[in-house]
């Protein structure tokens, strides 16, 4: 029987950020996957990033986790989504090679210190006084302190491609067949999930004429703040459309999928419709937008996005062939619909770790969310309490004003499900402060005095800091007319004929940091550091509101609730709040008002009860 | 930092006193604007003047200072006379320098959250916050079901609906949708914010029906203004003799008529004197007749064509029509004799006048202070939003539009955030 400190199970994206924390924080750490060749596999699309899933690639970055750098060591082309509405919402994303991002990320695990790496399905988790035995199919029995479960979507779990239903797990994978007994058995509530991918098919078989080139931006940062500068773009993505031939297809085969024959009965996220799901829902819409995205250097399969099935396979042939340039497209793997188990993520607190089983943590689409990234941002969570919990630190918890994991963790423990959770920037209630350029300064001190951030890491981080304090330094500094005149002549500001500060003339629209350099300042400061400053200047109002808003949000969040209050005898609480409260049991008033059945005059009494009963 | 919250400390309804209490940062400055002597020291009750836009009341004051009060924070009292218009008038005075109504139980949630909750009088206000709780969740509920809950609740959709297309936008930059633009979004905004506009202008008839309508009489000395007032209350309130100066103070007084009321002002014959106790009533009488709803200017002089200057709307009166010769020259006016008592007129006249009609008829009153201040709030934050349309971003419109959005949800107690991403979903085509 083999002892470590911490067992990881599971190794896709939530996985390998919670193996790696643990690992590099101290904790010898095994990690078991059904099959080493699932190690951070992207089972859907072949990209990271995008709108708010962008910002918390950057967050895990700026904590020291692994998922920014293995995207950039794997980048197909780069994009930053949302040029032109908002520094708050740019978003980057990036189109990987998905066997060079497993390849890499299996690599950096073998390579880490503590860190064992084996394959194996973990068949029972047993709860013993100083931690957990993890048995394994084939009878390998491991104990453990703190145990992760990473399972995803591999949970008891069934793909679907019409009438034919398989015992599967992603991309024909074997699945977890035993690990949801143990875990009822545990006391948790199992749901059942859906979600789905479209086929892959052959870039030699599509008529690209037909489609719009998309190449990546040579102007984007890199994903990871320590990676230097990204390669031009070398393989291009295309656009183009559904037709109204799709919609008479599906339509004439609705009773075929098993999303509206009661085939599947897990429920499926409505951002993620299969392209029966869209037909049907929206009929008056003439045509859908369909992406080609490649999936690798080594392969001609290009993903279908925007065209996700689980009709049968017969049918998905006609389907496909019915999209603009795809007329005779070969199709190399079906898309299917995959069912799969999951918890009810509101038994666990913030730092993912099960309210009634101490040392026992949970990461990823266990917890009822989608996405490589929501995943990601988890595990590293989930990871680093692990270690913390193991060594007898204090817990770590990231908070709603401070990062979108904050959000998402918060949003996912206190809110009952009932679709898989995907990240948006609108779920971000201070999205202004939380930006896809600023994790670094939002999270890498933390990541510091927890440890995983390096020294290479935390120099870059200070040398920024530095930059940025320098520049501000000069934004007091009062300019004459004569010298900004010419520059706000050209670029149609008007002149007042008095003097202006640095930072009066960056209120200005269409003044940037640029212009200011041109002008003699900021000399010797980088584009990064630049950039905050600017923003720093022409948000300032709207960020100055927003840290008050933060400031007044918080005072409740710093509000303790304590565990053992007895919710079902407060009489003053409406019968759904006590029930509410009872079941979620949140840290702190701020969260409990976010329970939904929970109201504020609930709260005014929550606060009166703890003030005379405490 | 706190904003300054304002409520009604004491029952509502009639009583000897009543306590308007105000707590946060600026509460002491707010107070300082119109109650005069301000005390120089905390914790003392002082005598004083407190003016509010409809009149100035002998009250008291005292103020607490942080961390040496109940909540906490600066608390300022005003302890004044009973009945609710008067405490209303205190209050309004205290939003419009800047407090904002209080929540239900807010005062104990900030003494708690201020570390200030002690347990001996805690019992008392557990029961006195289920109440208000109790009661509110009755008004919220009535609220739902009348016509005014329904026009917030529409123009929360409305906003919902420019929210959702925004955050579509920004969530979902590649999908191929109609999205909106910063002007778009700003047209719909202006729709909402004259909406908000005829809901807010609901308040004037709805304080109409709450308070109803101050009615200065103001004139030149013996015109009969004082015999028009007793004949108008039907009593002999005033003093009524042939004597120029008779009346020195102002005098009010109120009658019911049909389901409004009114707040009949007598006031001293206006001329030029050397009487300093006449000046000093010739000065209240113009400032009554600049605080009041409508003015009666009374004369007895057929010929008289002139026009007293105020901005507030007037009433020409003739009175004494039993001694006129010949009938006075301008149609648009009253010709009475308060003599004869022949004096209903006026109330029929006032009573078109501020469409006291329409009370009966309309379930669109804004009566409750603390919506009438959440929509006006609202109103400033949909202005906001439009002013950021045209300066920034729409990451920034977005967030103005939401805070509009919130704060008609403190109305109608709902603005979950789910909302938002369910009406995403349900109006757009979206994803992989």
């Amino acid at each position: 029987m083999k002892e470590y400190d911490v067992i990881v199970i599971g190794a896709g994206h939530a996985g390998c950020e919670a193996a790696l924390a643990s690992a590099r924080l101290g904790c010898s750490t095994l990690v078991l996957a059904t099959n080493l060749d699932t190690v951070g596999f992207l089972a859907c699309n072949p990209s990271i990033g995008g709108t708010a899933k962008g910002q918390i690639v950057k967050e895990i970055d700026a904590l020291g986790g692994q998922m920014a750098i293995n995207a950039d060591r794997s980048l197909l082309q780069m994009r930053m989504l949302n040029r032109g509405k908002g520094s708050a919402v740019y978003s980057p994303r990036a189109q990987v090679d998905k066997n060079v991002y497993h390849a890499q990320m299996k690599r950096t695990l073998e390579s880490t210190a503590n860190l064992h790496l084996r394959q194996g399905e973990a068949v029972s988790i047993e709860q013993i006084s100083d931690g957990f035995v993890v048995k394994t199919a084939v009878d390998l029995v491991y104990t453990c302190k703190a145990v992760v479960l990473c399972c995803g979507v591999y949970l008891n779990s069934k793909t679907l491609v019409g009438q034919c239903i398989r015992e599967s797990g992603p991309n024909g994978f074997a699945n977890a067949r035993y690990l949801t007994q143990s875990l009822i058995d545990l006391g948790f509530t199992i749901s059942r999930f859906k979600t789905g991918t479209p086929a892959r098919v052959r870039l030699q078989s599509m008529d690209l004429s037909k489609t719009v080139e998309q190449c990546g931006e040579e102007d984007v940062r890199p994903f990871s703040y320590i990676t230097d500068s990204i390669p031009a773009t070398k393989r291009s993505c295309y656009l183009t459309y559904s037709t109204e031939e799709t919609k008479r297809i599906i339509l004439e085969n609705k009773h075929l999928a098993p999303i509206y024959n009661g085939t599947i009965n897990g429920v499926g996220p409505r951002y993620c419709p299969s392209i029966e799901d869209k037909v049907v829902r929206f009929a008056d819409k003439e045509r859908h937008q369909i992406f080609l995205e490649p999936e690798s250097e080594d392969t001609c399969e290009y993903y279908v996005q925007g065209a996700s099935s689980s009709m049968p396979a017969s049918v998905q042939e006609e389907i496909y062939h019915s999209i603009e340039g795809l007329e005779n497209v070969e199709i190399m793997r079906d898309a299917y619909a995959i069912e799969y188990d999951c918890i009810d993520a509101t038994q666990l607190d913030a730092t993912l770790m099960a309210k009634h089983i101490p040392g026992m943590f949970f990461a990823g689409q266990i917890n009822g969310t989608s996405g490589y990234e929501e995943a990601a941002g988890q595990g590293i969570v989930a990871g680093i309490n692990a270690e913390r919990y193991v060594h007898n630190k204090p817990k770590f918890t990231l908070r709603r004003d401070n990062s979108y994991i904050g959000v998402l963790i918060d949003d996912i423990t206190t809110k009952e499900n009932v679709e898989p959770y995907r990240m948006m920037t609108s779920r971000a209630e201070h999205r202004l402060v939380l930006r896809q350029d600023n994790a670094d300064m939002r999270l890498t001190e933390l990541g510091k005095e927890i440890g995983l951030v390096t020294d290479e890491r935390y120099a870059k981080f200070l040398h920024k800091k530095e930059q940025i304090e320098s520049a501000q330094k000069q934004l007091k500094t009062v300019v004459s007319p004569k010298v900004y005149g010419p520059l706000f002549a050209k670029k149609d500001e008007p002149v007042t004929g008095a003097g202006l500060t640095v930072d009066e003339m960056l209120r200005r629209t269409n003044i940037t940091t640029k212009d200011m350099q041109e002008l003699g300042f900021f000399a010797d400061i980088d584009e990064d550091a630049l950039y905050e400053i600017e923003i720093e200047c022409k948000y300032r109002g709207y960020i100055e509101k927003e840290k008050e808003a933060i400031a007044q949000a918080n005072k409740l969040e710093n509000k303790p609730l304590p565990a053992d209050i007895d919710y079902l005898a407060i009489d003053g609480l409406r019968l759904e709040a006590r029930q509410k409260l009872d079941k979620i049991r949140p840290a702190n008033l701020g969260q409990a008002g976010r329970i939904l059945g929970v109201s504020p005059a609930d709260i005014q009494i929550l606060i009166v009860y703890l003030a005379t009963h405490r | 930092m706190s904003n300054t919250i304002v409520a009604l400390s004491t029952a509502r309804g009639r009583a000897a006193i009543a306590v308007v209490r105000m707590s946060g940062d600026d509460a002491i400055k707010i107070a300082k604007k119109f109650f005069a002597p301000f005390p120089k020291k905390p914790n003392m009750l002082k005598v004083g003047t407190l003016k509010t836009q409809h009149f100035d009341e002998h009250a008291m004051c005292v103020y607490f200072a942080t961390p040496h009060s109940y909540t906490g924070e600066n608390t300022v009292e005003f302890h004044c006379h009973g009945g609710t218009a008067v405490s209303q008038a205190v209050i309004e005075q205290c939003i419009h320098y800047g407090a904002v109504m209080a929540q239900n139980g807010e005062f104990s949630k900030r003494a708690f959250i201020n570390g200030k909750q002690n347990l001996t009088n805690a019992e008392g206000i557990i029961e006195m916050i289920d109440a208000e709780t109790a009661s509110a969740a009755k008004a919220g509920a009535n609220l739902l079901e009348n016509k005014l809950g329904k026009r917030v609740v529409e123009l929360q959709n409305e906003l919902l609906d420019i929210i959702s297309a925004c955050e579509v936008a920004l969530d979902y930059p590649e999908e191929d949708l109609e999205l909106p633009t910063v002007d778009t979004a700003e047209q719909q905004l202006k729709h909402v914010a004259t909406q908000l506009d005829v809901l807010i202008a609901t308040s004037t008839l709805g304080k109409v029906a709450k308070y109803g309508i101050d009615v200065a009489i103001v004139g030149k000395p013996n015109v009969g203004k004082s015999s028009l007032l007793n004949a108008l209350l039907g009593t002999d309130r005033a003093i009524v003799s042939d004597i120029q100066g008779t009346t020195r103070d102002t005098l009010t007084e109120s009658v019911n008529y049909k389901d409004i009321k009114f707040n009949f002002v007598d006031t001293a014959g206006l001329r030029d004197t050397s009487d300093t106790i006449e000046q000093e009533g010739v000065k209240r009488a113009k400032k009554a007749a600049d605080s009041a709803d409508v003015v009666l200017h009374v004369t007895d002089d057929p010929s008289d064509r002139s026009v007293y200057p105020t901005v507030r709307p007037q009433v020409r009166i003739y009175n004494k029509c039993d001694l006129f010769e010949n009938e006075p020259c301008c149609v648009d006016s009253l010709v009475v004799s308060a003599k004869s008592g022949n004096v209903e007129v006026i109330k029929e006249t006032l009573y078109e006048m501020f469409s006291a009609g329409d009370i009966e008829n309309s379930d669109l009153l804004i009566t409750n202070e603390r919506h009438l201040s959440c929509l006006k709030l609202a109103k400033q934050q949909v202005n906001q939003a439009m002013s950021d349309c045209k300066a920034t971003t729409l990451d920034i419109v977005a967030g103005s539009i939401r805070q509009a959005w919130e704060t008609l949800g403190e109305i109608t107690g709902t603005s979950a955030h789910e909302d938002i991403i369910n009406r995403i979903y349900s109006k757009f085509c979206l994803g992989k």
